[in-house]
């Protein structure tokens, strides 16, 4: 199938979808209370943009967000490094490490409510929490994809550790740190959300919250625009990069 | 780097061996104690040779040359490369061309030649065309460009001969570069690889599993032992040059194959 074609049925999906929407409440299929046609969630929309209440609450999640992710991917990707690189410390710390992993990070939710009160800090806490282990985990992979055959051909022409780290580890590992980076995004927006909607005062999630609970149904799908359309555009940038820094893969 | 070339002019400083090792040995660190993989390895490599080092597998061929690459250090014994020492990897002195999928596949063609230069943080101009130059002779020009995955079997290890020699060392080492190529793509890479031999003139250590390859290859044979590896026999190859595909099908190609196998077969 040629890419127009695929391009073109994607659109023809996606207007149905849309239409779809927009026609079954108003025709009274579906109870327009429970899904509010597309044209007035998108006036809502509209209106809940310009509204100064939640633009504050999205400048805290965004903050929340982007704190969050600022600490644990660096702080995950040097513990994944290291629990790769050295023996002792990936000998004692990594099962424990696939451990926690494993666990769902929600149910520690009211132990950060506790410590941290159900302020920004907590959102922060608590997000870099949720998201630290898939990036350990993901950067430890990383640093093993790297082959011990490309160190030795940069030995041979005599790289320094400097010249290896940057032209041999890095460049193996771009498209995996690529994808982490996509991925631990999704946690971290998931961690951020799961906190405002849990116990908050303020941020999206909180007010998508509300919403529910006071069924706002065109505000709530509204919010839900919003963040999709934030955690979407986001994603298909990382993947642009990554498809970018991916073209010598076969 | 310059005042030592000046003071020792080239004509002066050509030795007549291009590499020389004596009474090495080399013993492991084992599960089960020191395991000797090594013992007794003396040899001489005259400039402008060709020799390949045949024996079964753990033989030990590969650690030989990874110390004469400088990327292993012996427990005992002497490596002259070009008469001096070599403990650690010197690019301007030896080549190595690996097995195959030693290609950087995040580099084009190109790219990986010049791998060694932009390590030497050599000016991008120079760099590049001495690159290009080094896929010419290898027979790639116009497929710079492409990334290893793109390329044959074949054609990725001309990228990595080009490699090899695109510091212009003296002495190239060989670890059976040609071993993951069928039959066909073998006997042509010998041929080029004679071709290009002969046109730069290098020092080749070649190491190969095919005694076919060997014999046709090589002025002289050494055959290694088991473990631990030590040199069986030194057969010197006379048939004359340019080799040529029909030599294998004469009596003599065939006796000195034969010489070879009989050393390696007895080797338990």
């Amino acid at each position: 199938m040629s890419r127009a074609a695929v391009i073109l049925i994607r659109i023809a999906i996606l207007a149905v979808f849309l239409g779809a929407w927009e026609v079954l409440p108003r025709a009274g299929i579906v109870n327009p209370m429970l899904l509010p046609p597309f044209s007035t969630v998108l006036l809502t929309l509209g209106e809940i943009l310009g509204r100064a209440d939640f633009r504050e609450a999205m400048a805290v999640t965004t903050a929340e967000v982007l704190i969050a992710f600022v600490i644990a991917v660096p702080l995950g990707g040097a513990i994944g490094v290291l629990a790769a690189e050295n023996e002792y410390f990936g000998a004692i710390f990594k099962p424990m490490l696939f451990y926690v992993f494993s666990i769902p990070k929600s149910i520690f939710l009211p132990m950060f409510i506790l410590v941290f009160g159900i302020g920004f800090q907590q959102k922060v806490a608590y997000a870099t929490f949720s998201t630290i282990f898939i990036v350990i985990m993901s950067a430890s992979a990383a640093v093993e994809s790297v082959k011990s055959d490309y160190v030795l051909v940069a030995q041979s022409y005599g790289a320094t550790r400097a010249q290896i780290l940057r032209r041999i580890y890095i460049p193996s590992m771009m498209p995996i740190l690529l994808e982490t980076l996509r991925i631990s995004m999704i946690f971290n927006f998931t961690g951020v959300m799961i906190a405002e909607m849990y116990a908050s005062r303020t941020g999206v999630g909180h007010m998508i919250a509300n919403w529910g609970e006071n069924f706002m149904l065109p505000q709530l799908f509204a919010g839900v625009i919003v963040l999709a359309v934030a955690a979407m555009a986001f994603n298909e940038l990382v993947r642009t990069l990554e498809a970018r820094c991916s073209t010598w893969r076969s | 780097m310059q005042h030592v070339a000046q003071l020792n002019p080239a004509v002066e400083a050509a030795p007549a061996a291009a590499v020389e090792v004596r009474d090495l040995g080399h013993i492991y660190a084992g599960r089960d104690g020191p395991v000797p993989a090594l013992s007794d390895i003396s040899l001489t490599v005259p400039t402008g040779r060709f020799v390949v080092i045949v024996g079964p597998s753990g033989c030990g061929k590969t650690s030989l040359l990874m110390m004469l690459a400088g990327l292993r250090t012996q427990t005992s014994g002497t490596i002259m490369i070009d008469g001096r020492p070599i403990a650690t990897p010197d690019p301007s002195r030896v080549g190595v061309v690996f097995q195959e999928a030693s290609l950087f596949p995040w580099l084009t063609a190109v790219e990986n030649v010049e791998f060694p230069l932009v390590l030497k943080h050599a000016p991008r101009d120079e760099r590049r065309g001495r690159a290009e130059a080094m896929l010419n002779l290898v027979g790639l020009s116009g497929f710079g460009g492409r990334y290893p995955h793109e390329l044959s079997g074949g054609m990725k290890q001309r990228v990595s001969i080009a490699r090899g020699l695109v510091q212009d060392p003296p002495v190239l080492l060989m670890d059976e570069p040609f071993a993951a190529l069928d039959e066909q793509t073998r006997m042509t890479m010998g041929h080029e690889l004679l071709r290009i031999w002969s046109q730069t003139s290098k020092t080749v250590v070649f190491i190969t599993h095919s005694l076919t390859e060997a014999v046709y290859l090589a002025d002289e044979v050494l055959v290694m032992s088991a473990r631990p590896g030590r040199i069986l026999d030194r057969v010197p190859i006379d048939l004359p040059r340019p080799r040529t595909y029909k030599m294998m099908a004469t009596d003599v190609f065939g006796a000195l194959r034969e010489r070879i196998w009989q050393q390696i077969r007895s080797t338990p």
